[in-house]
C-alpha cells in the first residue's frame, strides 16, 4: 500500500502550486465512522471532470463491506448509488475505488462501512478544483504526430486516387491529363488538410488557454501593517471583485462571475492566519483576525521580527468551499508591540526547529515526534505522530485548542506547499458540518451558515482534555523537499508551540 | 505510372460491371455497412448514456458497438484490400483504385482512413480527459477527430456502393444498391445531425439565427450530393426520411428503458434513458431539393446552387419555426414526441420551455430585422453548401471504382 501510495504520489506531484490548501491538494480525514475508526484519503484528479482515488482504512476487524460515493453540496434531486471499495493488495486494512467528480466546487465524499459492529458512515468534504495542466508528454507526442502525417499522408494519397482512377471505367488507364489533374487534386487535398489541421491546432491552443483561465485561483488577497492608535496593526484584504461584489447581482451577472456563499466560522474562528518568515522559516504566528465586512480582515500584529513574511489564510464558505489565501508582507519590527496584543489562541515560534526528533515546550513539557527510522517519502502516508510528557515523564493532558487536541502546519522551505492540519486531517470541519447539516432542497445562503456557527461556537469552546498527550495527524507529503512542522498544542490557558524539520524523499529514490 | 491494362473492349466492361460487382462487393460492402449502422446507433446510445447514466468506461455497451463497428468496418475493407491485390481476379484488380501499392475500391480507401482516424482519436481523447477534464460535449477536439473517423467510415461504405450502383446495369441490381446508398446517405446526416446537435437540435434554438446558419452550412451539401448522385427518385428525400426513421426509432426505444444517473450531481432524477430530440423534418427541405435539382436539370450549377440553397432555407424555416413552438409546447410531452427530456446533471426550471437567445432590441422586442439579417447569412452559407454538394456529387455520379 505504501508503495502504491508512493507511486500515486509521483503523479500528485503534477499539481500546481495554487490549490484550496497550497500545493496539498489531497485530502485525508481521520475519525469515526458510526462504531469504526476510519481512515480517508481523497486523491484528487486535478482537472475537473476527472477520476479521484479513493483509499479507506478500517481500523479493528475487518468489515464485510466498505463503500463511497461523490455528490456536490448543491445538488438537489437525489445521490447516485454508493460505490463498493475493493481491498488493496498488500493489506494494511486498506479499501480502494475510484470515482468521478464531474463538478467544481464543493464536493463530498461519504464513506459507508457495514461490518459486526453495524453500520456506520462520514461525510469527507473535498474542495475539487482543477488547479493543474497536463502537458502532452513526448512519447505520446511523437506516436500523435506520426500517425498524424500517416493520416495526412493517407488521404492525400485517396485524393489523387480518386481522380486518377475511380471515375474511370474497370481497366482503363488514366490519361496524362487525368494524371496532372490527380496531382492537382493532391495538392489542393494537400493545402485542404494543412488548413485544416491548422485550425484544430488553434483551437486546441483556445481550449488550453481557456482552460488555464478556468484553473483555480484563491481570492487576491494583500497584506500590510497599519497603526492602530499606539499599536500596529496586521491587516489582510481580500482584493477578489467577485467577492468585493458577491452581494451585487447586476455586477456578478455582467461579469459572468458566480454568486460566493458567505464565509462561516472553522472551529471558532472565521479565519485562521499564519505568518512564516521568509528567511529560514524561523519566525511563525497563527492568528484569527476579526472582520466586520468579511473584506478586511485585522489583527494585532504579533511580535515577530522584522522582515518579509509569507502569509497564508484559511477561510470557508457557506458550502463548505475551504480556500487558503495567499500574500506576502513586510513587518517592521524594532517596535515591537508586546505579546499581551495577542489572543489566548494565538500562538507564536521564533527561532530554529529543534535538532532531533525531541522538544522541550515553553512551559517545560517535552514534545516528541514518533517518526520511526524510514525515510519520509512523497505521497506516502507520514508518521506525523506526536507524544506530549511532563516534565516528569508522565502522559501530559492536552486541553482543547479551538476544539482540537492540537493543531499542526506543515510549510516547504520554498513555500510551494503550506497546510494546516487537524487530528482528523487537511478537512476543515466546518466544510464537514456544512454537509452533514445540509437538507435537500434547503441550500439556501445563510440558514446553513447559521447553523454552523452555532455549533462550531460549541465545539470551539468545548473544554473536556485530552488525558493521553498523544496526537496524530493523518496527512502524506505532497512533493518532495525540506519542510518545518509546527507543533500547536494548549496547556494551562496557553497556546504552546514545537518545530521540526523534515526531508521528504522522492517517490521513485525509495522504490 | 503502372496502369492496370486488363480487357479493354467495351463488352468486357460490360460484363465486369455486373458479375463482379454481385462477385467481390456485397459481403465486404453488407460488413461496411452494418458497422456503419452500428457506429451511429452506437454514438446515438452512448449519448444518451452521458445524459442518464453519466458513468462510463471503455467497454460499456455503445463503445463496444462502435469499436466493433470500427474494428469490423476496417477488417473487411482491409481483406478486401488484401484479397483484391493479392489475390483478386483481374476484373476485380481492375476496378479498384491504387494506394501505396495495393488495390482496392475508392471507398474502402476512405473506410480505412477513418478507422485509422478513430484510432487516433482513442489516445488523443484520452489525454485530453486526463490534461483538461472529461469533455462533457460533442464539439471538442478530440471529439472531432472521432467524428471525422467515423464519418469517413460511413462516407466510405457510400462510396463503395455508389461505385457498384454506377457500375450496374440490371435494374434490379441498381435499384437495390440505390436503396443502400440512400440508407447510407441515411447514417451520414444522422452523424451529421449528431455533430451540430448542441447548435441545431433543441427547439428552444429554433428561434435563433445560428440554428439556421449551422444548419445551412451542413446539410444541403449532402442532401444536394445525394440528390444529384443516387438513382431513386427522390435520393436527398429517402435518406432524410432514413436519418429521421433512425433518430425516431432510437427515440422510441431508449424510452423504454428504466435507468437512473450514478454520477454526481443529480439535479433531474432521470427514470428512464434519456432520448434523442424529435428529429429534425428535413424530409421536407430535401424534397424541395428533389424537385429543384430534377426540374433545374445539369448545366445550371450556380442557379441550381442558388435555387437549392435558398430553398432549402426556405422550407426547413417555415418547418422548424413554427414545429419548435409545438415541441416546447405542452402537448409535445408524451413518448411520441418526448420533448422536455433533459440529463441528469439539468437544473429543471422555466428556462427549459423558452426559446433561447431569440434576437431582442434594446427594449427586449424580438429584432425582426437582427433575425432577418441572420437568415440572410444563413441563405448565403447555404447556397456555398449547395454549391459544394453538386460539385461532390457530379463526381460522386461518376465515380466506378
Amino acid at each position: 500500500m505504501k508503495t502504491r501510495l508512493a507511486r500515486l504520489g509521483g503523479i500528485a506531484g503534477l499539481v500546481a502550486l495554487c490549490t484550496a490548501h497550497v500545493g496539498s491538494p489531497d485530502v485525508w480525514y481521520e475519525g469515526a465512522a458510526g462504531p469504526y475508526h476510519i481512515v480517508v484519503n481523497v486523491r484528487l484528479p486535478g482537472v475537473i471532470p476527472g477520476i479521484a482515488d479513493i483509499y479507506i482504512q478500517v481500523a479493528g476487524d475487518q468489515p464485510d463491506q466498505v463503500t463511497a460515493m461523490v455528490n456536490l453540496f448543491s445538488a438537489n434531486a437525489g445521490t447516485p448509488p454508493p460505490d463498493v471499495a475493493k481491498p488493496v493488495e498488500g493489506g494494511g486494512g486498506w479499501y480502494a475505488t475510484r470515482l468521478w467528480i464531474m463538478a467544481p466546487g464543493s464536493n463530498s465524499v461519504t464513506v459507508g462501512v457495514r461490518g459486526s459492529k453495524g453500520t456506520g458512515s462520514v461525510i469527507v468534504p473535498v474542495a475539487a478544483v482543477p488547479n493543474r495542466r497536463l502537458p502532452l508528454n513526448r512519447s505520446l507526442g511523437i506516436i500523435l504526430a506520426g500517425l498524424g502525417v500517416f493520416l495526412f499522408a493517407g488521404i492525400v494519397t485517396i485524393a489523387g486516387a480518386a481522380v486518377r482512377e475511380s471515375v474511370l471505367p474497370p481497366g482503363e488507364s488514366p490519361s496524362p491529363a487525368r494524371q496532372w489533374g490527380a496531382r492537382g487534386a493532391m495538392a489542393g487535398t494537400a493545402i485542404f488538410s494543412g488548413l485544416l489541421l491548422l485550425g484544430g491546432w488553434t483551437w486546441w491552443g483556445g481550449e488550453d488557454l481557456g482552460f488555464q483561465q478556468r484553473m483555480y485561483r484563491p481570492f487576491g488577497a494583500t497584506a500590510s501593517v497599519s497603526p492602530d492608535g499606539a499599536r500596529q496593526v496586521l491587516q489582510l484584504e481580500i482584493t477578489d471583485s467577485g467577492w468585493a461584489n458577491r452581494g451585487d447581482s447586476a455586477w456578478l451577472s455582467q461579469h459572468h462571475q458566480r454568486a460566493w456563499s458567505p464565509l462561516v466560522t472553522d472551529h471558532g474562528k472565521l479565519m485562521h492566519l499564519f505568518l512564516i518568515s521568509e528567511s529560514g522559516m524561523e519566525a511563525f504566528a497563527h492568528v484569527h483576525p476579526k472582520t466586520a465586512d468579511s473584506v478586511h480582515f485585522t489583527s494585532p500584529l504579533p511580535p515577530l521580527p522584522r522582515g518579509r513574511y509569507r502569509v497564508f489564510a484559511d477561510i470557508v464558505h457557506e458550502t463548505g468551499f475551504a480556500q487558503t489565501l495567499v500574500a506576502q508582507v513586510d513587518l517592521p519590527g524594532g517596535t515591537l508591540p508586546d505579546r499581551l496584543g495577542l489572543a489566548p489562541d494565538d500562538g507564536i515560534y521564533l527561532g530554529a526547529p529543534v535538532a532531533g526528533d525531541r522538544a522541550t515546550l515553553p512551559d517545560g513539557a517535552t514534545i516528541v515526534w514518533e517518526r520511526g527510522k524510514g525515510p519520509l517519502v512523497e505521497g506516502a502516508p507520514a508518521p506525523l505522530s506526536f507524544s506530549v510528557r511532563e516534565p516528569d515523564g508522565h502522559p501530559a493532558a492536552l486541553e482543547p485548542y479551538l476544539g482540537m487536541a492540537a493543531h499542526a502546519v506543515v510549510a516547504r522551505d520554498d513555500g510551494g506547499v503550506f497546510i494546516h492540519l487537524h487530528p482528523m486531517g487537511t478537512i476543515s470541519p466546518a466544510s464537514q458540518e456544512a454537509f452533514t447539516l445540509q437538507q435537500q432542497g434547503d441550500t439556501a445562503a445563510g440558514v446553513i451558515g447559521s447553523k454552523i456557527s452555532a455549533n462550531d461556537s460549541l465545539m470551539a469552546a468545548m473544554s473536556h482534555p485530552f488525558p493521553s498527550g498523544h496526537v496524530s495527524f493523518p496527512y502524506a507529503f505532497p512533493q518532495p523537499g525540506r519542510y518545518r512542522i509546527w507543533i500547536q498544542v494548549k496547556r494551562s490557558g496557553a497556546v504552546q508551540t514545537a518545530a521540526f524539520d523534515a526531508e521528504v524523499k522522492p517517490a521513485n529514490q525509495t522504490t | 505510372m503502372a496502369t492496370i491494362v486488363t480487357e479493354p473492349t467495351r463488352a468486357t466492361r460490360e460484363q465486369s460491371g455486373t458479375a463482379p460487382v454481385a462477385a467481390a462487393i456485397p459481403r465486404p460492402l453488407l460488413a461496411v455497412l452494418l458497422s456503419s449502422a452500428g457506429i451511429v446507433v452506437g454514438v446515438l446510445w452512448d449519448i444518451s448514456w452521458h445524459k442518464t447514466i453519466g458513468r462510463d468506461s471503455f467497454w460499456t455497451l455503445p463503445h463496444v458497438l462502435e469499436q466493433l463497428g470500427a474494428i469490423l468496418a476496417g477488417v473487411s475493407c482491409g481483406w478486401l484490400v488484401l484479397h483484391t491485390t493479392f489475390a483478386g481476379s483481374t476484373a476485380q484488380r481492375a476496378a479498384s483504385v491504387r494506394f501505396w501499392g495495393f488495390r482496392g475500391p475508392l471507398g474502402a480507401w476512405v473506410t480505412i482512413w477513418g478507422t485509422f482516424v478513430m484510432v487516433t482519436s482513442a489516445p488523443f481523447d484520452n489525454w485530453w480527459h486526463n490534461a483538461y477534464g472529461l469533455d462533457v460535449k460533442i464539439v471538442s477536439p478530440p471529439h472531432m477527430v472521432l467524428a471525422l473517423g467515423m464519418i469517413s467510415v460511413v462516407v466510405g461504405a457510400m462510396l463503395m456502393v455508389l461505385a457498384a450502383q454506377n457500375r450496374a446495369t440490371d435494374a434490379r441490381h441498381v435499384r437495390g444498391l440505390a436503396w443502400a446508398f440512400a440508407f447510407a446517405g441515411g447514417l451520414l446526416l444522422v452523424m451529421v445531425a449528431t455533430m451540430i446537435s448542441e447548435y441545431s437540435s433543441r427547439p428552444n434554438d429554433m428561434h435563433r439565427p445560428l440554428f439556421y446558419q449551422v444548419a445551412a452550412g451542413s446539410f444541403p451539401i449532402f442532401l444536394v450530393a445525394f440528390s444529384r448522385s443516387g438513382r431513386l427518385r427522390f435520393p436527398a428525400t429517402v435518406s432524410a426520411a432514413i436519418y429521421m426513421g433512425i433518430i425516431l426509432a432510437m427515440m422510441w426505444t431508449l424510452q423504454l428503458f428504466p435507468a437512473q444517473a450514478k454520477l454526481a450531481p443529480i439535479y433531474n432524477a432521470v427514470t428512464h434513458m434519456v432520448p434523442p430530440e424529435f428529429p429534425l423534418l428535413l424530409v421536407l427541405p430535401a424534397l424541395a431539393v428533389d424537385l429543384l435539382i430534377q426540374r433545374v436539370g445539369r448545366g445550371h450549377d450556380w442557379l441550381l446552387a442558388a435555387a437549392a440553397g435558398v430553398g432549402f432555407l426556405a422550407v426547413l424555416f417555415a418547418v422548424q419555426w413554427f414545429f419548435g413552438e409545438f415541441l416546447l409546447s405542452p402537448a409535445a410531452r408524451n413518448f411520441f414526441f418526448a420533448a422536455d427530456q433533459w440529463p441528469y446533471m439539468v437544473e429543471p426550471g422555466p428556462w427549459q420551455h423558452r426559446f433561447w437567445r431569440v434576437p431582442k432590441d434594446a427594449a427586449g422586442n424580438f429584432d425582426l430585422a437582427a433575425m432577418a439579417r441572420g437568415l440572410g447569412i444563413a441563405a448565403l452559407i447555404a447556397v456555398g453548401s449547395a454549391r459544394a454538394g453538386l460539385w461532390w456529387g457530379s463526381g460522386m455520379s461518376r465515380v466506378l471504382r
